[in-house]
C-alpha cells in the first residue's frame, strides 16, 4: 500500500476550479516531484496532502494517508498527524520560522507537543536533529535566533523541524527557490540523504524541472489544476510525449536568438570600487568595525555589451549594482559612465548619467508603488529629462515603450496588481527604457518568473540589445540566464571579482573555486537525463 | 508560496467600500460617530431651545415631550446644550488632530527619510514630550496661559504631534527599503518628492486610523479639561462642564449627569470602533487572519 494516495482530487473556490481530477501516489522511500507553473495547483496539492486547505475551498475525492482519508478527518485528528507523521518544508525560510523564538525551542516545540516528553529531553533530541542537518550545536548553539543565521542555515532549521519526529511523509514546497544554486545543491543533498536514511516518502513541489529531475523517482506535471503527465521521472522527461512537457523543458533551457555585435566603445568603468559597512560599536570608545561588502572591484562594460555578474547570495553583487546606479556611495574608488564620474558629478551631470542607466528588479511585485497607475509609474523616470514632456507627449512615450516590450496600449489606467508577474516585469523594463538609456542593470530579472514567461522576458532583452544597442549588466545566480543572454561573465565572491571571461569560456571551463562551485551546483536538465 | 505574497501586496482604495458592510465594528462605529456629527452639525442652524435661555420655572425638569433630555438647574434644555457641546467638542478635536497631523507627519517622514543622528535627536525629543501625561500637561498649559477653548485646543494638539510623528516614521521606514523607492531614486527624485508621491499614499491608511483614535482621545481630553473648568468657558456649553455642574445635582436630577455622560461615551466608543473597523477594512491582511 502506498503511503499517500491522492485519488480524483477536485478542489474548488466558488466557481474557480483549482485542482481537477488529480490522482497520484507516493510510496515510502519514494521521491515524487510535482512540477508546474504558477497557478497550476502545485501548492494546493501540497496543502491538500497535509490537510491545510485554505478557507473557502471545497474538496472532493480522496487524500489517503496510510489508508485514511484526510479530507474527512477533523482538525484535531489532522493536528495529531501534522508534524508527527507528515512534515512540511516551506519555501521562504525567513517567514517559516518564528523570529522571537530560539531555533532549539522551535525544533523542540513539535517534539513536546506530540510526544509529551520533558523539555530537557526534547531539546536534547532537537540538538541531535540540528547536528544531523549540518548545524552542530558547538557552532550553532540552540539559543540562536533565526535572524542570526543565513538563508541556507534557516532552511536547514526548517528541515530539522519537519524531520525531527521522523515523519513518514515529508512535503517540500519549493524548498530551494529562495536560495542560491550552491545552497540549493546542499539542501537537495540533505533532503535526499534524509529520505534515504529514514525511508520517508517525499513530495517535492517545484517549478524547476532540473531540480525535480535530479531528485525525483516519479514526476507529476500539472497544468491549470490538471495532471498532464505522470510517471517515472527520467522516462517522462526523456520521451516528452505531451506537448506541454516538451514546452516546459524547452522553456527552461531557452536561449534567445542573438546577433553578435561589433565591439563598442567603453561605456561604464569602475576602478577599485570598495564599500565598507560599519558594524555597530561595541562600546562608546571602541573603534567601529566594518564589513567589506565590495572589495576593490574593477570592471568595464562596453556599449551594446551583455555582461553577467554571477555569484552566490551575499557576495556583494547588489551592493555593487547600487553603487553603479549612484544609489549608494563607494567608500573608495571611482565609477565613470561615459566621461562622467558619478560620485563627483554635479546635479545636472548626475541626471544625465541617470538617464543613461536604469534598473530592473527581481521582484515584479515589489518594484511598483501599488497605488499608482501604470502610466504614472512608467513615466516616472521622465523626471530626469531637462525638458519635461507634457502630459500628451509623456503618454505617447509610455505607449511606445510598452509596445516595445510587447504590451498593448489599453492598459495605461490600470494598477500594478491587475497585471501578472510576467507583465509586471515587462512594465519594469518599459520603465527602465523610457529615458532611452544605454545601460540597464537587471538584478535577477527573471528568477521570480515561470519558465515560459522567463523565456519571453529574455527575448525582450535580446531584442533590445540587438535593435537598440542596449548594454545590460545581468546580476544573477542562475547560470542558465547568464549562458542564454550574455557575452561576458564576471564571477564575484566575497566582494571581489574572482574570474572574468567570455560566457562560454567561464561556464564550460571555470578556473576559480567560486566559479567551479557555481557551475557544479547548477542543476542541468540535459546532463541529468543523459546520466 | 507565491499565492501568499500576492495577496499582501496592494490595498486598492475601493477595498474600503467592498469590505465595510461586512465589518460590524466599522458599521457600529460609523453610525455612532455619524450621530454625534449630525447632532453637532444641526446645532449650527437649529436647537430645540436657545442654550443660554434660563427658565427658572422649568428647572431640573425630567425628560418629557417638551424637554426631551430634561433641563438643568437653570432650566436650560439639556438636548440643546448637548448638541452645541457636540459641535464644540468636534471643533476642538478636529483642530487638535489637525495640529498633530500637520506638524507630526512631516516630522516623522523627515526623520525616516534622513535617518542617522537627525532621526535619533528628533525621536528622542518626541519621547520627552511623550513622557509627560497629556492631560496633566494640558492642565499645566491652560494654568499658565489661562483657561479657554483655544488654549485647550493647543494643549491637546501639542500632544498629538509625537503620536503622528511616530506612526508616520514607523510606516515610512517600512516603505523606504522597497524596490519602487530605489526605482524612484534611480529616476532622480528627491527625498521630498519620494515622500509625497510614494511614502504618503502608502502610509495614509495608518494615519487615517490613528487620526480617528486621536480624535476620540481629543474629545475625551476636551471633556476632561472642561470638567476641571479649563476648557470652553460659560456660557458656551461643553459636555465636561455639564458633568461637573450635574455632580451636585445627582440625587435630585440624575438625568443632568446621564445625558452628557452618554454623549461622551457614545462619541468615544463610536470613534474607537470606527478606528478599529477602519484598520481591519483598510488592511486586508488582518481581515484574512481572523
Amino acid at each position: 500500500m502506498s503511503l499517500l494516495s491522492i485519488r480524483n482530487l477536485r478542489l474548488k473556490f466558488g466557481e474557480f476550479t483549482a485542482l481537477d481530477d488529480v490522482s497520484f501516489d507516493v510510496a515510502a522511500g519514494e521521491v515524487v516531484g510535482v512540477v508546474g507553473e504558477s497557478g497550476s495547483g502545485k501548492t494546493m496539492t501540497a496543502l491538500a496532502a497535509i490537510g491545510l486547505l485554505p478557507e473557502g475551498a471545497t474538496a472532493s475525492g480522496e487524500v489517503n494517508f496510510e489508508g485514511a482519508n484526510l479530507l474527512t478527518k477533523d482538525e484535531d485528528a489532522l493536528g495529531a498527524l501534522r508534524g508527527d507523521d507528515i512534515g512540511m518544508v516551506f519555501q521562504e525560510p525567513m517567514t517559516a520560522l518564528n523570529p522571537v523564538k530560539t531555533i532549539g525551542d522551535q525544533v523542540a516545540e513539535g517534539i513536546i507537543w506530540h510526544t509529551k516528553i520533558s523539555k530537557a529531553e526534547a531539546l536534547d533530541k532537537a540538538a541531535q536533529m540540528l547536528e544531523r542537518v549540518g548545524l552542530s550545536p558547538a557552532q550553532f548553539p540552540l539559543d540562536r535566533y533565526p535572524h542570526e543565521l543565513s538563508g541556507g542555515q534557516r532552511q536547514r532549521v526548517v528541515i530539522a523541524i519537519a524531520c525531527v519526529l521522523s515523519p513518514r511523509l515529508l512535503i517540500a514546497d519549493e524548498p530551494t527557490t529562495a536560495l542560491d544554486v550552491v545552497l540549493q545543491a546542499q539542501i537537495l543533498d540533505l533532503l535526499r540523504s534524509l529520505v534515504k536514511e529514514r525511508g520517508m516518502g517525499l513530495l517535492l513541489i517545484s517549478h524547476d524541472l532540473a531540480v525535480v529531475a535530479s531528485m525525483a523517482d516519479k514526476i507529476v506535471i500539472l497544468q491549470n489544476g490538471k495532471v498532464v503527465e505522470a510517471g517515472p521521472a527520467k522516462q517522462v522527461l526523456r520521451n516528452m510525449r505531451e506537448p506541454y512537457t516538451r514546452q516546459l523543458a524547452t522553456a527552461s533551457t531557452y536561449m534567445p536568438k542573438r546577433t553578435p555585435r561589433a565591439e563598442g566603445i567603453p561605456l561604464l568603468r569602475a576602478s577599485s570600487v570598495t564599500r565598507d559597512y560599519a558594524f555597530p560599536r561595541k562600546s562608546l570608545f571602541a573603534k567601529a568595525g566594518h564589513f567589506r561588502a565590495v572589495d576593490a572591484v574593477t570592471l568595464s562594460i562596453n556599449e551594446g555589451e551583455m555582461v553577467a555578474l554571477v555569484g552566490r547570495s551575499g557576495c556583494g553583487k547588489s551592493t555593487l549594482a547600487r553603487m553603479i546606479l549612484a544609489l549608494d556611495k563607494p567608500t573608495s574608488g571611482t565609477i565613470e559612465l561615459g566621461d562622467i564620474d558619478i560620485n563627483k558629478a554635479s546635479g545636472a551631470e548626475l541626471r544625465a548619467a541617470r538617464r543613461n542607466m536604469q534598473i530592473v528588479f527581481q521582484d515584479p511585485y515589489g518594484s511598483f508603488n501599488p497605488r499608482k497607475t501604470i502610466e504614472w509609474l512608467v513615466s516616472e523616470p521622465l523626471h530626469l529629462l531637462d525638458l519635461k514632456p507634457g502630459r500628451e507627449e509623456a503618454r505617447t512615450l509610455v505607449q511606445d515603450v510598452l509596445q516595445r516590450v510587447g504590451l498593448n496600449e489599453t492598459s495605461l489606467e490600470r494598477y500594478p496588481h491587475q497585471f501578472s508577474g510576467g507583465q509586471r516585469q515587462r512594465i519594469a523594463i518599459a520603465r527602465a527604457l523610457i529615458t532611452k538609456p544605454k545601460l540597464i542593470i537587471a538584478d535577477e530579472p527573471v528568477s521570480a518568473l515561470d519558465v515560459s514567461i522567463r523565456a519571453q522576458v529574455l527575448d525582450v532583452f535580446a531584442e533590445l540589445n540587438a535593435n537598440l544597442g542596449l548594454a545590460c549588466l545581468f546580476i544573477t545566480h542562475d547560470l542558465h540566464v547568464a549562458r542564454a543572454i550574455t557575452d561576458r561573465v564576471l564571477v564575484m565572491s566575497h566582494g571581489r571579482i574572482v574570474e572574468e571571461g567570455s560566457t562560454s569560456q567561464v561556464l564550460d571551463n571555470p578556473q576559480s573555486d567560486a566559479a567551479k562551485e557555481l557551475v557544479r551546483a547548477a542543476p542541468n536538465l540535459a546532463k541529468i537525463l543523459i546520466s | 508560496m507565491a499565492l501568499a505574497n500576492l495577496k499582501t501586496l496592494s490595498v486598492p482604495t475601493n477595498v474600503l467600500w467592498a469590505n465595510a458592510p461586512r465589518n460590524p465594528a466599522f458599521l457600529t462605529g460609523f453610525i455612532l460617530t455619524a450621530l454625534v456629527f449630525v447632532a453637532g452639525f444641526i446645532s449650527i442652524f437649529w436647537t430645540p431651545y436657545d442654550v443660554s435661555l434660563v427658565t427658572i420655572s422649568a428647572r431640573l425638569k425630567p425628560p418629557s415631550l417638551a424637554y426631551v433630555f430634561g433641563t438643568d438647574h437653570f432650566g436650560r434644555d439639556i438636548l440643546s446644550m448637548i448638541m452645541v457641546g457636540a459641535r464644540n467638542s468636534i471643533t476642538v478635536a478636529i483642530v487638535a488632530v489637525g495640529i498633530g497631523l500637520i506638524i507630526g507627519v512631516p516630522l516623522g517622514c523627515w526623520a525616516a527619510a534622513r535617518g542617522g543622528w537627525k532621526d535619533a535627536v528628533l525621536m528622542r525629543g518626541n519621547d520627552v514630550v511623550f513622557a509627560f501625561p497629556a492631560l496633566l500637561s494640558a492642565v499645566m498649559i491652560t494654568a499658565i496661559f489661562g483657561p479657554g477653548a483655544v488654549n485647550a485646543i493647543i494643549a491637546i494638539g501639542i500632544f498629538n504631534i509625537p503620536v503622528f510623528a511616530r506612526v508616520a516614521r514607523a510606516g515610512a521606514l517600512a516603505i523606504w527599503p522597497r524596490d519602487f523607492i530605489l526605482a524612484a531614486r534611480a529616476a532622480g527624485k528627491t527625498q521630498l518628492q519620494i515622500t509625497v508621491e510614494h511614502i504618503l499614499p502608502n502610509i495614509m491608511h495608518l494615519l487615517i486610523v490613528q487620526a480617528t483614535i486621536q480624535f476620540s482621545l481629543g474629545i475625551l481630553a476636551e471633556a476632561g479639561l472642561s470638567y476641571l473648568g479649563l476648557g470652553a468657558q460659560p456660557p458656551s456649553p461643553s459636555w465636561g462642564r455639564m458633568l461637573a455642574e450635574a455632580q451636585t445635582m445627582m440625587t435630585i436630577g440624575p438625568h443632568t449627569a446621564l445625558f452628557p455622560g452618554l454623549a461622551i461615551v457614545i462619541s468615544v466608543l463610536g470613534l474607537n470602533l470606527l478606528g478599529d473597523g477602519l484598520r481591519d477594512v483598510l488592511d486586508p491582511r488582518l481581515n484574512r487572519a481572523k
